[in-house]
């Protein structure tokens, strides 16, 4: 019995020390402060004036990957984030890493806690949504990337779409991939077979092409390669290596983390060599500088439109709509291109982002 | 088919199997004296954590390795102490390791990184080229241009091999998993050992997992284990519980993987979950012709109760 | 009454157990500066707090009780099988292939999804019990090799067989095959009802049919049966078959009650559930589906705990795993001879005391 004893000592210590290092730290994280402001208000009315942020209403994200893995989910939560900075009337609790059964519960129970606005970052949510959505008719849901139908098929009408223009995320990469090739052959990895991802995929092509073309040359686009996985870096690594073989010079992705092990692979290829020969092109937020392959990105931020469905809440005017993201909106645009792109270049892609504005390009 | 192809096709092979020879490696010296330990995966997740955060701490590559080591030690106490000394069915105490370490790293980075943070990225482990052997046209670059750790992994291979093979040490230890009661009678210290095949499955485990973080990845994402624990375990049994043939066990897995990623890449066609099958499959193939009769300790998974004798 | 108390202490251990998981959640709660007393409050809540939330706690566990089941059922046989997960998914994807394919709808479309996805769990998990008797495989291994390759295969069902025109996901079942709710304000639907009957007819199969003693007596003791002329190998066979029929009829009645369609990540981990919920349920059919139950309360409150004190979510993962690492440990405890002595050496002092008393 004495180990047993001991056993639970052991057990209770390390969960003290986890304890004891999660509360030296917590109070820097915006999360843990809104709790305990939300706390404070609750319980000592009269010390409610010190917080700062006198949230009116409430925002909850859910997600399937972690607001940690440096591509989707990370930028998605930031998203977020930014857009209540924004909005000081607006405060947010997230909860992460869900299981695909899980989506339902976490939106139940974020909507007993009675917060005005669920926001789903992804079309897997879409069935989920729904049937909270019909459950809960007073509380408003924002679904990104769903698809056009979906607020329709809201029995309440308390379902609004968030799309950001794929087709276009693609060109804005693929100008500059047709721009930058010199063994005139890109590559893109995706996680998941996701129509977004495939629109992104087309869409590349095309522009690369395209642009290609007014130069002279041409593009060969190496077919897209699915990692299934949004986290497996290594799956990244050997993708991009496969196709670096394969001749590929500019990379385009989908894939969160899966990505980041492609810059890595496409880095270390680069120094193998001696000098930068072998490009990749960021998403969803602006990485120039993560790591030296990278030339530009393609930005998608989408803090605006959660901004525009804020404000239909706070005027009684949610639901039912679909909100188009893109170049023309400032949803979508280039992010800052690296010294390896040259200047002429530079001017040229600025060029085609016009065109892509002014809906000229490939007319 | 190039021999660039073949080259390549060949290091991505031994780059995919190294993790998973740690990982297995850890396996077979806990089966061997008994102890089946389906949690590999969570102790190679908390070893990936650990590596990555003191290598991104102190820069250096070889204390984030050891300090995998030590975290996948530490959590593999738990399994140890509910299964020998509790007698805990052992599946299950490795899942629960497996639900447990990883909510455990994802805390703790969460605590120590905050939330939304910006992707971590720190230095790999770098390779030494071995001098002339390494400038030998297509093996050179093969066998002798790699980390540390790999040259390490195939030293503890060979280690293995004799350990099991030739040392009465090592006969002890079999004797734990072959027949427990026999080898208490023989003076061997049967829970003594089965801790200790802990211990050692535990820092392997780690080092297998502060391996991708490490030398493989420059970053940390939850589930950059991806099933390499589940790989590992058949692993074990495709070798039939020796070093040698969990080594090629290893280099098959990663050389299917490595041999999928690249058919994707040339498309023909065929969805890519049938080439993602191909390690799974080809494992249930082979087993199926070779059998797995009487292979493996006798006394593996059973409880040990010194009382019983 | 010794026999009484022995259950008493079965019992009371494994609740200890999770009293002192939950203890160290509180604890870890209260260095995140949130209060431990209302996330239990809210965990309890979220799981039993309104007839919706038990409702959707009884739903959640319905895949639960199969899975467990399945494992149940095949360690009472002596046989490892870990492959839950794997026949579960073959069950609903064989079931919704087919009734897509054949355009079958209400009752008959039902049955048929039904009927054909516990077929497909049967031979999924059929597969690992042929090789395992003719080979001498390990079971444990092959099951969770055809976990993954079940998982891959769905895959190929959603993402180019049979794709949603939008998503990678497949289209919906139809309207007509979608299981009713029992009570229509509570989430749960007839399937928990087909699950709660597989269980009692497990329960009366197991331990009071000759088949099902036989069966128990080749699980107890493998060598001693075959002595007694048991046919173990037609035993392992059988209980392999049947328990991955269980967990496919589980696949199917999931999808037509809940799920309708075959998504990316769709059954992820039920598998693995279903050992650690059998185990804990000490492999008694009724014990394990009030331990599936309890999952799936720990799993719908330890949500709305996350999300009424805003912790990380891997806390609430922490808790459930330390839920079951304590359990198990605590169940294994009772079992040591130790312990047996020490409950003993406990109960008869109370004893003496009564009598002086």
């Amino acid at each position: 019995m004495m180990k047993k004893a001991l056993s639970v000592l052991l057990a209770l210590t390390m969960a003290l020390g986890l304890a004891a290092c999660g509360s030296s730290s917590s109070s820097s994280t915006e999360e843990a402060s809104s709790a305990e402001t939300e706390e404070a208000t609750v319980e000592e009315g009269e010390e409610a004036s010190e917080s700062d942020s006198a949230a009116t209403y409430k925002v909850a994200f859910i997600l399937n990957s972690s607001i940690n893995d440096g591509g989707w989910g990370t930028a998605c939560y930031s998203e977020l984030v930014a857009a209540c900075d924004a909005n000081p009337d607006w405060e947010m609790s997230y909860t992460d890493s869900l299981s695909q059964d899980g989506y339902y519960d976490a939106m139940v129970a974020y909507c007993n806690e009675g917060f005005d606005l669920v926001y789903a970052p992804g079309g897997e949510y879409t069935d989920a949504v729904l049937q909270v959505a019909e459950e809960y008719p007073d509380v408003a849901f924002a679904l990104l990337n769903g698809s056009e139908d979906t607020p329709a098929d809201a029995v309440n009408g308390n379902v609004t779409s968030l799309l950001p223009d794929a087709e276009q995320i693609g060109w804005i990469a693929g100008a500059l991939a047709g721009l930058m090739s010199e063994t005139g052959t890109i590559a893109f990895i995706g996680g998941m077979e996701l129509t977004t991802t495939l629109q992104k995929y087309t869409g590349f092509c095309e522009a690369a092409s395209y642009v290609a073309e007014q130069e002279g040359n041409t593009i060969t686009a190496l077919d897209a390669v699915y990692a299934n996985s949004y986290d497996d870096s290594s799956k990244g690594i050997e993708f991009a290596n496969a196709m670096i073989e394969q001749g590929a010079d500019v990379f385009f992705g989908d894939a969160s983390a899966v990505d980041s092990g492609a810059r890595q692979a496409i880095d270390e290829y680069n120094t193998a060599q001696g000098e930068v020969t072998v490009y990749d092109i960021a998403q969803p937020a602006d990485y120039l500088g993560q790591n030296e392959c990278i030339i530009g990105s393609q930005v998608t931020d989408n803090s605006s439109l959660i901004a525009l469905c804020f404000t239909a809440i706070e005027e009684g005017t949610f639901g039912g709509e679909v909100l188009y993201g893109n170049l023309q909106n400032g949803v979508l645009y280039a992010g800052e291109l690296s010294d390896l792109v040259p200047e002429d270049v530079q001017e040229k892609y600025a060029d085609y982002i016009q065109q892509m504005i002014d809906e000229t390009f490939m007319q | 088919m190039s021999i660039s192809f073949v080259t390549n096709l060949i290091l991505a092979a031994i780059r995919m199997a190294v993790p998973l020879l740690f990982i297995a490696l850890a396996e077979l010296y806990s089966e061997r004296a008994g102890m089946v330990n389906i949690g590999l995966e969570g102790l190679a997740t908390v070893g990936a954590l650990a590596g990555f955060m003191l290598t991104y701490l102190t820069g250096n590559t070889w204390l984030g390795i050891l300090c995998g080591a030590l975290a996948g030690i530490l959590i593999n106490m738990i399994y140890a102490y509910a299964t020998v000394t509790l007698c805990a069915n052992h599946t299950v105490y490795g899942m629960a390791i497996n639900l447990l370490a990883p909510a455990l790293a994802s805390f703790i980075y969460r605590v120590y990184f905050g939330e939304g943070s910006s992707l971590m990225q720190i230095t790999l482990m770098q390779g030494i080229g071995i001098p002339v052997l390494k400038d030998i046209p297509f093996l050179g670059t093969l066998l002798f241009n790699q980390t540390p750790m790999v040259y390490l992994a195939v030293a503890l291979v060979i280690f293995t091999g004799i350990f099991f093979g030739k040392s009465k040490a090592g006969l002890n230890y079999k004797a734990v998993g072959e027949y427990p009661k026999a080898a208490a009678t023989l003076g061997i210290p049967v829970i003594r050992t089965k801790y200790l095949s802990c211990v050692i499955c535990g820092a392997l485990a780690g080092i297998g997992g502060a391996y991708l973080t490490t030398c493989y990845s420059t970053t940390y994402t939850e589930g950059i284990v991806s099933g390499r624990g589940f790989i590992a375990l058949a692993a074990v049994i495709f070798g039939r519980w020796t070093g040698g043939g969990v080594l090629l066990a290893c280099l098959f897995f990663g050389f299917c993987d490595a041999l999928q990623i690249r058919l994707q890449v040339l498309n023909i066609g065929i969805p890519y979950q049938f080439f993602q099958m191909i390690p799974y499959v080809a494992t249930i193939l082979v087993l199926t012709v070779v059998g797995s009769r009487k292979a493996g300790p006798q006394a593996n998974g059973k409880p040990y109760r010194k009382e019983e004798r | 009454m010794e026999k009484l108390r022995k259950s008493l202490t079965t019992f009371l251990v494994p609740l200890l157990s999770i009293l002192l998981a939950f203890l160290i959640g509180a604890i870890i709660m209260a260095g995140l500066g949130a209060n431990p007393l209302t996330a239990m409050y809210a965990l309890f809540k979220g799981a039993f707090g309104t007839s919706a939330s038990v409702g959707t706690t009884l739903n959640k566990a319905v895949p639960l009780i199969f899975t467990s089941l399945c494992a149940c059922f095949a360690y009472k046989c002596g046989v490892y099988n870990l492959g839950g997960e794997g026949q579960f998914l073959m069950g609903a994807t064989t079931g919704f292939c087919v009734v897509h394919c054949l355009g079958l709808t209400g009752l008959p479309g039902i049955l048929a999804a039904l009927v054909t996805g516990t077929i497909a769990g049967g031979i999924w998990g059929m597969l690992p019990g042929i090789l395992k008797i003719t080979r001498g495989l390990n079971e444990m291994i092959i099951s969770i090799m055809l976990n993954y390759v079940a998982t891959l295969f769905m895959g190929v069902i959603y993402t180019s067989w049979i794709r949603d025109a939008n998503m990678p996901q497949t289209p919906s079942v139809d309207d007509s095959l979608k299981l009713g709710r029992v009570i229509s304000d509570m989430r749960f639907t007839w399937a928990l009802i087909i699950a709660l009957a597989v269980g009692l007819i497990l329960y009366y199969f197991l331990y009071w049919t000759s088949s099902g003693f036989k069966l128990r007596a080749v699980g107890l003791n493998m060598t001693a049966s075959r002595f007694n002329g048991f046919p173990v190998k037609r035993y392992i066979l059988i209980s392999f078959i049947v328990s991955g029929a269980i967990a496919g009829l589980g696949g199917a009645s999931d999808l037509l009650g809940t799920q309708y369609r075959l998504i990316n990540g769709y059954g992820s981990g039920y598998g693995f559930d279903g050992v650690a919920i059998a185990l804990i349920g000490q492999l008694h059919p009724i014990a394990t589906i009030i331990v599936a139950i309890f999952f799936a309360a720990l799993r719908v409150g330890s949500t709305s705990m996350q999300v009424s004190t805003g912790v990380p979510t891997s806390v609430s993962d922490i808790i459930q795993a330390l839920v079951i690492v304590f359990s198990v440990a605590g169940m294994a405890l009772t079992k040591l001879p130790e312990f047996e002595a020490f409950r003993l050496r406990l109960f008869s002092k109370k004893g003496k005391e009564e009598v002086n008393a």
